[in-house]
């Protein structure tokens, strides 16, 4: 008797969905240091642990059978530590393939997007910036997920839609009419992704507005408009590729950025990642770059103009303009099943600017709960 | 001085590795004495991983676990999952952030495990071999 009465409170206990509260969270303490006089992503030859370092924690309650709602408040030690709803949704989940979701959620650019913040899911100290900077991760809008299987492939397909704003000292950027498609497969190790996103966008740099004043009066309407990126057109492309056999990995991603009435170049960016699975270690290797299209956009116009006005278009294109492209040896070790050490060595160089070629090492702790 | 500790550390970790080797348990799968689902290794791993939610026969799957700190959880996640305890928890702490499933519950031992599985016909577990009672079916993977 006194057996069944324990079973019987066990199971309770154990499989209570509903009004269920869940409450999970990470952190990633990261700590970085360049070599003398360089920067690197904010990093300086003082130690820093205040630029990638984050605290968050996810709350999500079970409204009923079939709803979900889930907020996920992050501190960034970038942000002075302030506490931040970054993601707050509702998910409906029509059957066991497909969900709903509307709120404010994670954009699926990337491979990595969903769990970019949890340190503990990936090898690295944190994900290649070359591919994964970019001005803005999450919309509010809607997503919907669809997974299935077919004999050994594994898929999945996200579509999102929704709007984003996001400000910073340098600029201001608005996006509307975000629409993004994901197609994900999967057989055993081997795993492919393509991602196609589009947007309407309006960019506005502060520091850039006395060029767009002076060189206004001297040319024609049609050039000041596709210069200015005002509700330009922005498309989004990436495929990754990935291999893992358990002992050893390899894992690729590649980008592009173009918007269509704009000062800004298309943007090309790409990693390539490989590394080994010793027991609790994971040394790893990764190769990034990113690179701006050279070529004069709007050339047909621009080369009429006189050649102080082309300098000056010139400049808004070589603003926001990359040729770099970074080295980095890391390691990974695990501590537990929710604690690891990371270490890495990137090695950074700027083809545009040598002197901002930089080497940073970084060391970090990751901890989820 | 310095390779040789290292050396040392290494020597450490290297047996450390073949005593958990060793002592590594032969676990089988578990389910209600009444489930006759058809269930093979691919199956058991999407169930385990949340990927599938429902049995063959269509009904509800309810996935256990074990702690990491138990035999049995370390032998499944290496001999049928194919992957270590850190990197299944690496996959679920990408599918819990991001709100795409919750993990398996996680109990403290084959006790544990044995006791719900025959009391849920949506239970599905696994046990050290050798402690598998009556009282469940055990499944053979192969």
């Amino acid at each position: 008797m006194k057996k069944l009465l324990t079973i019987a409170a066990l199971t309770a206990s154990t499989f209570t969905a509903q009004a269920e509260v869940r409450i999970n969270g990470f952190a990633n303490l990261i700590g970085g240091i360049t070599s003398s006089d360089e920067s690197l992503y904010g990093y300086q030859d003082k130690i820093s642990f205040s630029e990638e370092s984050l605290f968050a924690i996810q709350v999500s309650g079970d409204i009923n059978d079939k709803m979900t709602a889930t907020g996920q408040i992050v501190a960034r030690a970038d942000n002075d530590y302030k506490a931040e709803f970054e993601w707050a949704y509702i998910t409906y989940a029509a059957n066991d393939n497909l969900s709903i979701s509307a709120g404010r959620l994670r954009l699926p650019l990337f491979k990595y997007s969903a769990s970019l913040d949890v340190g503990y899911s990936y090898h690295w100290v944190n994900a290649p910036k070359s591919v994964y900077d970019v001005p803005f991760n999450n919309i509010e809008g809607l997503r919907v997920d669809y997974s299935n299987y077919s004999g050994d492939w594994e898929y999945n397909l996200q579509f999102a839609a929704g709007n984003y704003y996001t400000e910073t000292e340098e600029f201001s950027l608005e996006g509307e009419d975000v629409l993004a498609i994901t197609a994900e497969a999967q057989n055993e190790g081997f795993k492919v992704r393509a991602v196609a996103g589009r947007n309407k966008s309006t960019f506005i740099v502060p520091a850039l507005e006395p060029v767009f004043a002076g060189i206004e009066p001297f040319i024609s309407a049609e050039l000041l408009q596709d210069l200015r990126h005002k509700d330009s057109t922005g498309i989004f492309l990436g495929l990754g590729l990935e291999y893992d056999a358990y002992d050893w990995f390899i894992s690729s991603e590649v980008t592009s950025i173009d918007s269509e009435s704009s000062f800004l170049q298309e943007d090309i960016a790409y990693y390539v990642t490989a590394g080994m699975r010793l027991g609790k270690f994971t040394p790893s290797l990764t190769y990034e770059a990113k690179e701006s299209d050279d070529t004069m956009k709007f050339a047909d116009q621009v080369s009429q103009l006189p050649a102080s006005l082309q300098g000056a278009i010139a400049v808004l294109g070589d603003v926001f303009a990359d040729d770099e492209e970074t080295l980095t040896l890391g390691l990974r070790y695990d501590m537990d099943t929710n604690v690891a050490l990371k270490g890495d060595i990137s090695k950074h160089s700027d083809n545009l600017n040598k002197s901002n070629d930089a080497t940073l090492i970084r060391v970090g702790v990751n901890y989820v709960f | 001085m310095k390779i040789k500790t290292f050396s040392k550390n290494l020597t450490g970790i290297v047996i450390g590795c073949s005593i958990s080797l060793f002592s590594l348990a032969e676990v089988v799968v578990i389910v209600h004495p009444s489930n006759d689902a058809a269930l093979d290794e691919k199956a058991v791993q999407r169930i385990f991983l949340g990927k599938e939610k429902k049995f063959s026969n269509g009904k509800e799957v309810l996935p256990v676990n074990q702690v990491p700190s138990s035999g049995a959880r370390s032998s499944f996640d290496t001999d049928t999952l194919g992957r270590s305890s850190t990197q299944i928890a690496a996959y679920w702490s990408k599918l819990v952030f991001t709100g795409k499933g919750i993990p398996p519950k996680e109990l403290d031992n084959d006790a544990a495990v044995l006791a719900i599985v025959a009391d849920n016909q949506n239970a599905i577990g696994y046990v050290d071999s050798a402690s598998v009672s009556g009282a469940v079916k055990a499944i053979s993977l192969n």
